[in-house]
């Protein structure tokens, strides 16, 4: 068997350039979500925990790979590797002439499709090393192939009575297998997912993944760069929500009806997806963190590893946890799993630093932007019912006790963003107490004016004086409302034309987002 | 008696040779502290069956050597920062300490300076203990589960092995919890555990063979929740329970596991019936137990009356949850005509000391009582302020044990079949997973000090991050394979009747 041929490297470079294209140059976040969502931990313990269940050894080398996606051109090069030995295997196995070499190509490109296949399934997959495993088992099935045709090249029997041995001995393999080893832990997906649709052309998608990354390192700015501008593209409640806690953490939480704020559900590719799509496991512990609620972040990050495996990403989340709560003897034992990793590294040794010097933590910048959000309300016991938007705008809008200026900025805007007046108008009478010489932000202002003089208020904001802008434009809003609705518009068509005028403001937001969906 | 001493002495003498050992270092700076080891070995007292106990030494050191002196020998071990102890060299060291002990001198190596800490002891008892264990390997998880196991241990050597795994059933949709199992006498020929959701029920072993019970009966609150089988009947007592979760804010315990409602039953395992022990309102009946000669049942009961009928008692127990309090009370019990009368509250923890009692077991001679008692609640695993304390049942004195607690957790007490060992589940290696702790009991009532479930790597625990919940005395191990369970679970389980 030889190799010789153009075709054969024409087909190859071709594949090589499209999967590079597909995979780090397009997808390059996805890669490094799923990298993210997977966990390796260097030692001993580690591997017989993996290596023990069936499949095992595939899984933990696969897993180890997967690490290499924290730079999604490494790990698709070393990928594309793996695909390219098994592109000359099948060539030098089968046979194959050179101008047919192209069919040598399908596994691969197989298994580049299951790979993008995933879109958000990327949270819910409980295949453990899922780039690599698939493609490890291929090349291992390869070379088991190889090696029985090698071992019984001398015998005289046909091609037919090879493929027997061939198969015979593979069932008998892994019926010895599933009989000496426990049932795996994880579930093996060998099917595919139907949403590269998603992977590929969802800018919602690509987005929250970009957000989460910016989130996770502090990158702000980033975060609400990712915030589309236009209106004709809807942000998902996952957006909005990060796109917030960024303004939050900027002090520009009063801006939030001026960016986009009208969230809508998630695109899913089929039934089943749709109906698990949960804001809980695409961000809540990141999320919960972001807003100071401690115990919920690693409640979510310890349910999220055990129903879908550990992970990078929830490692780090219970890691912080456990410092903000000064629990550094379990904080101290993800520290030191993380720095087990190849990449994760630097990351547990900076963070060591704050636990045995309190001077660094305090200065750090995660304590600098979530302590001043933790409010001084008494513990309770409470449940999120897995819905962390709901749980986050319910807690804050009905705090009874701002106790930094951050928290108040919080409680009145999400107030608002969950359209409580009664909340909002308690929590701005004391907001006008507290600061009696500055100017009132303009979105106060719009929700003071409009739920003012409404029964759900518990004060009366007759003899509140109102910027002249903010009333004049509230009046001239009413006056158009008023205008379209005797035209007989419906709700929809007002909103298209009031938009432009009218979308930044809160006004806006109460009277025309009706389609607000917990997911 | 003095040829098989010689014999033994040869014996040490020719297998420590036989193997490469470190030499003690010379000219060592001596320090007057003990060494950082983990798992904390200093001064505990260990069966004389035991696995070795090999430790880390948490030094800054890049090398450190352990010196065992025992009586009639001497041996050393040591690899980086390890002391791993060989496994048939270990036998007769205990064998050689039997009823004495072993004193430890630990040497670390810093730079080129190595330094000789203060020697501490490891007593052996004359006391063996049960060949083995079994624990649920569970992730501290709050709602969530996934892969969960029972697994047995081997305490004489590092051998585990798994009863039975969720993942043989689950799918990637529906998966299956398991949780409680219990044997009859420490033997296993008698044994259950359970399943929930998919595929649920109760898996017994009666006489060695499978069944799959469902207890859940019309009458009955749940299916059968906390069990305990009598020790000399085919009987069976649980709690049926209707049980909750809620999370803390800001609170470190993090999680409440409360019951809204819980009885007791009694099952009888021939006539696959349930009937009632106690249902009483305003009262929350459970983790039941025997007596060893099956006379006397024990439980827990706390006496909560829901007050707003307008809220759901959920929501009621969510916002009173610290006034739930469990005391000790005790039935007696006949086994002929399977009655129970003179129910009598036999520590009163709530109103005298503001506590909250939970999962009593009597020692195996019937003189003392365990039981792990905290400030409210039912599910101490999760209260930090949770201890372990020992009630003696002829003068109701009860004492904390103090060798056994720490500033954490502890939870699940349990006796050896031999009653010289009190296993219970500790969090006070980190605050978050629990860990098995081994504590000897000596004929005198008095508890030492514990120590942790050894590994072969003695940095086993810090990488493992699963908890080791409900550790039970075997003295034999589970015959029946996973395989057979897992076929016995996919099977649909036979109906308990109620009985009046």
């Amino acid at each position: 068997m030889t190799v010789k041929g153009k075709h054969r490297h024409i087909y190859l470079l071709a594949f090589i350039t499209v999967a590079f294209i597909l995979l780090p140059v397009m997808n390059g976040d996805y890669l490094y979500t799923i990298q993210d969502n997977d966990v390796f931990i260097s030692g001993h313990t580690f591997m017989m925990n993996t290596v023990r269940y069936e499949g095992g050894w595939f899984a933990w080398v696969a897993r180890y790979l997967t690490q290499f996606f924290y730079y999604p051109w490494l790990g698709s090069t070393i990928l594309i590797l793996f695909w390219v030995a098994i592109y000359w295997m099948t060539i030098l196995m089968f046979g194959i002439k050179d101008k047919w070499s192209f069919l040598a190509l399908i596994i691969p490109a197989i298994l580049l499709y299951h790979l993008l296949d995933y879109g958000y399934w990327i949270y819910y997959a409980k295949t453990p090393g899922l780039p690599f495993l698939h493609t490890i088992l291929v090349l291992a099935c390869l070379l088991y192939t190889w090696g029985i045709l090698y071992l019984t090249r001398n015998l005289k029997i046909n091609w037919q009575m090879k493929g027997l041995i061939c198969v015979g001995l593979l069932v008998a393999i892994i019926y010895v297998c599933n009989f000496l080893w426990p049932s795996s832990p994880w579930h093996y997906n060998y099917g595919f997912r139907h949403s590269i649709k998603t992977t590929l052309t969802d800018s919602n998608f690509k987005h929250e993944l970009r957000m989460y990354r910016a989130l996770d390192e502090f990158r702000y700015d980033d975060v609400l760069k990712e915030m589309p501008t236009d209106n004709e593209t809807p942000p998902t409640n996952l957006m909005v929500l990060y796109k917030n806690i960024a303004l939050m953490h900027t002090g520009r939480l009063t801006d939030l009806f001026k960016t986009n704020n009208c969230g809508i559900n998630p695109f899913a590719a089929d039934s089943t997806l749709s109906s698990r799509i949960h804001i809980s496991q695409l961000g809540a512990p990141l999320i919960y963190y972001q807003f100071g609620q401690i115990n919920f972040a690693y409640r979510w990050a310890m349910e999220n590893s055990v129903t879908y495996g550990l992970s990078f990403r929830n490692l780090k989340i219970m890691a912080l946890c456990s410092i903000f709560n000064q629990e550094f003897d379990v904080a101290a034992k993800y520290l030191l799993l993380l720095k087990t990793s190849l990449f994760h590294r630097d990351w547990s040794i900076e963070h060591e630093r704050w636990m045995y010097n309190s001077t660094n933590f305090i200065q750090s910048r995660d304590f600098q932007a979530i302590a001043p959000l933790i409010d001084d309300d008494p513990n309770v016991l409470d449940d999120d019912k897995g819905r962390c938007e709901q749980y986050i705008l319910d807690h804050y809008s009905t705090l009874r006790h701002a106790s930094s200026p951050q928290l108040e900025e919080v409680i009145l805007c999400l107030s608002l963003w969950r359209e409580d007046a009664y909340s909002f108008c308690i929590h701005f009478y004391d907001y006008v107490q507290h600061h009696p010489q500055e100017s009132i932000p303009t979105l106060y202002q719009e929700g003071a004016i409009l739920h003012g003089n409404t029964d759900e208020s518990p004060i009366d904001f007759k003899g509140f004086k109102f910027d002249t802008f903010v009333a004049d434009r509230y009046n001239r809003f009413v006056q158009n409302y008023n205008q379209l609705s005797q035209q007989g518009l419906s709700n929809e068509e007002m909103a298209r034309r009031l938009r432009p005028t009218y979308g930044d403001t809160y006004w806006w937001y109460y009277y025309f987002y009706t389609d607000f969906t917990i997911y | 008696m003095k040829v098989k001493h010689i014999i033994s002495t040869w014996a040490i003498a020719a297998i420590m040779t036989a193997c490469t050992h470190p030499t003690v270092p010379e000219n060592a700076q001596k320090e007057s502290r003990l060494p950082r080891i983990y798992p904390d070995y200093t001064e505990v007292t260990i069966p004389c069956n035991i696995c070795p106990l090999n430790f880390a030494v948490r030094e800054d050191a890049s090398e450190v050597v352990a010196h065992f002196t025992f009586p009639n020998g001497e041996a050393t071990y040591g690899k980086d920062q390890k002391v791993l102890i060989d496994e048939e060299e270990w036998k007769l060291m205990l064998k050689a300490a039997k009823g004495k002990s072993m004193q430890v001198e630990v040497y670390a190596k810093t730079g080129d300076t190595w330094k000789a800490y203060k020697p501490f002891n490891i007593y052996v008892a004359e006391d063996s203990i049960d060949n083995y264990i079994s624990y649920r390997v569970i992730q501290p998880s709050y709602v969530a589960y996934e892969k969960l196991s029972i697994n047995q241990r081997d305490l004489t050597n590092f051998d585990e092995k798994e009863i039975y795994n969720n993942m043989s059933v689950s799918t990637e949709e529906v998966g299956q919890c398991i949780n409680c199992h219990s044997y009859q006498n420490f033997k296993t020929d008698n044994m259950l555990f359970h399943m929930r959701q998919g595929l649920g029920g109760t898996m017994m072993v009666v006489d060695g063979e499978l069944r799959k019970i469902d207890l859940k009966t019309d009458q009955t609150l749940s299916a059968g929740v906390y069990p305990a089988w009598h020790p000399t009947k085919r009987l069976i007592a649980f709690s049926t329970n209707s049980t909750g979760q809620s999370f803390h804010t800001k609170d470190l315990n993090k999680i409440e596991v409360q019951d809204t409602e819980s009885d007791l039953i009694l099952y009888d395992v021939d006539k696959n019936e349930v009937s009632i022990i106690s249902e009483l309102d305003d009262e929350l009946e459970v983790f039941p137990t025997w007596s060893p000669d099956g006379k006397k049942l024990y439980f827990c009961s706390a006496h909560f009356e829901y007050k707003n009928d307008s809220i759901a008692k959920e929501t009621e127990m969510i916002q009173r949850y610290k006034e739930v309090k469990y005391d000790l009370y005790c039935a007696d019990f006949n086994p002929d005509t399977k009655e129970f009368s003179n129910v009598e509250m036999i520590y009163n923890a709530s109103d005298s000391l503001g506590q909250s009692v939970t999962l009593p077991r009597v020692s195996p001679d019937g003189k003392y009582l365990l039981f792990a008692q905290a400030e409210f609640g039912c599910f101490h695993v999760w209260h930090a302020d949770a201890d372990i304390y020992l009630m003696n049942l002829k003068t109701r004195e009860v004492q904390k044990l103090d060798a056994v607690n720490s500033s954490r957790s502890e939870s699940y007490p349990t006796w050896s079949s031999n009653g010289r060992w009190i296993m219970v589940d500790s969090r006070r290696d980190d605050g978050n997973y629990t860990r098995p702790y081994i504590a000897y009991f000596d004929k005198k009532g008095k508890a030492h000090k514990a120590f942790m479930l050894p590994q072969k790597d003695p940095n086993f625990y810090t990488f493992y991050l699963r908890s080791f919940n409900r550790p039970e005395f075997m003295v034999e191990p589970v015959s029946i394979t996973p395989q057979e369970f897992t076929q016995k679970a996919k099977e649909d389980a036979v109906k308990a009747k109620y009985a009046q």
